[in-house]
């Protein structure tokens, strides 16, 4: 136990100093004020740059307007981020040797595994968290009791929970090729396959990268929560087994 | 323009934001000589006129390794 907390002490420390936190942190802060703000003022910015006399019937943006924007941002930018800054943690390791001395020194190698994984999803659900209460803020400034409604909750969770299976995917990438480029491949190659699998007909309800396309159709009740239940299960499952993976192959690798 | 100037209070964090960015990306081009790729000029021009993604890159890809 207290090999983990110090080297997740060790990973903060890192994320500090790389500038990881600061850029994470400010760029989801940015996402969660600038999705209400675009619902806001896009259809008053697109008249006043419409030629004159140009006429095109442009919806009152609502609250669902600035949830369907928080949740592309998030989904497009935010986790591509998410997996830019936290693939490289393992393959850096592996290339400065830096972990040659404190394995030889006896500490568990599953406790590089676990502490990784605990920084790195510590430091996402902060930064989701930011950006997610600063996106409720300006909704709420904007049309007030409009930009609560039930099921918000459960859909910025399930987006939440496939961050985590990204961070686990590109952990086990890592551990698997050794580079930055093998772990991205990786992480995006698990996103693909699921979008091919998504052909397949009622493959969908199964496969993890529902949680992330769903959402706006949850908040509009088109979908209801039980129609995600099996995604989310997969993806905690899938979790799992990449973390277990990582742990097996991680133990075997030649340092 | 109009509807931005009249928001001003609420796009501020934006301009705050960016800011935080380029002193942060700026101080570390003038104390690091060395750069993964490119050199100190484009960098500085990348992080003062591409706003958000120029700092953002410069901090993630280009930054050198602190020695």
């Amino acid at each position: 136990m207290r090999e983990y907390g110090a080297f997740t002490k060790k990973e903060f420390l890192e994320f500090f100093r790389t500038y990881k936190y600061l850029v994470m942190g400010l760029v989801f802060l940015l996402l969660g004020i600038m999705s209400p703000l675009a619902a806001k003022f896009l259809p008053e910015l697109m008249k006043e740059f419409m030629p004159e006399g140009m006429q095109i019937a442009l919806a009152e943006p609502s609250a669902l307007d600035a949830w369907a924007q928080f949740f592309k941002n998030v989904t497009q930018i935010g986790l591509i981020i998410l997996v830019i800054l936290f693939s490289g943690s393992m393959a850096s390791e592996y290339g400065k040797g830096t972990l040659v001395t404190i394995l030889a020194k006896g500490m568990p190698r599953k406790t590089v595994i676990f502490a990784k994984f605990t920084a790195a999803s510590a430091a996402w659900t902060g930064a989701y968290l930011l950006c997610f209460l600063t996106a409720w803020f300006y909704a709420w400034y904007f049309w007030r009791g409009e930009a609560w409604s039930a099921a918000l909750l459960f859909s910025v969770f399930c987006l939440w929970l496939f961050g985590i299976l990204l961070i686990a995917a590109s952990l086990f990438g890592g551990v698997l090729f050794r580079t930055i480029y093998g772990s991205l491949l990786f992480t995006g190659g698990i996103v693909v396959l699921q979008f091919l699998l998504n052909i397949v007909p009622k493959a969908g309800k199964y496969l993890p990268v529902s949680l992330a396309s769903q959402n706006m159709a949850l908040l509009q009740g088109t979908a209801v929560t039980a129609d995600l239940a099996w995604a989310a299960v997969t993806t905690a499952v899938l979790t799992v087994l990449f973390l277990a993976g990582s742990c097996f192959v991680f133990g075997k690798k030649q340092i | 323009m109009k509807v931005l100037l009249e928001n001003l209070p609420l796009l501020l964090p934006l301009i705050i934001i960016e800011l935080v960015l380029m002193t942060v990306a700026l101080v570390h081009i003038f104390r690091h000589p060395n750069y993964r790729f490119g050199n100190r000029a484009v960098w500085i021009l990348a992080v003062v006129f591409i706003q958000i993604i120029g700092p953002v890159i410069y901090l993630l890809f280009g930054r050198g390794e602190d020695e």
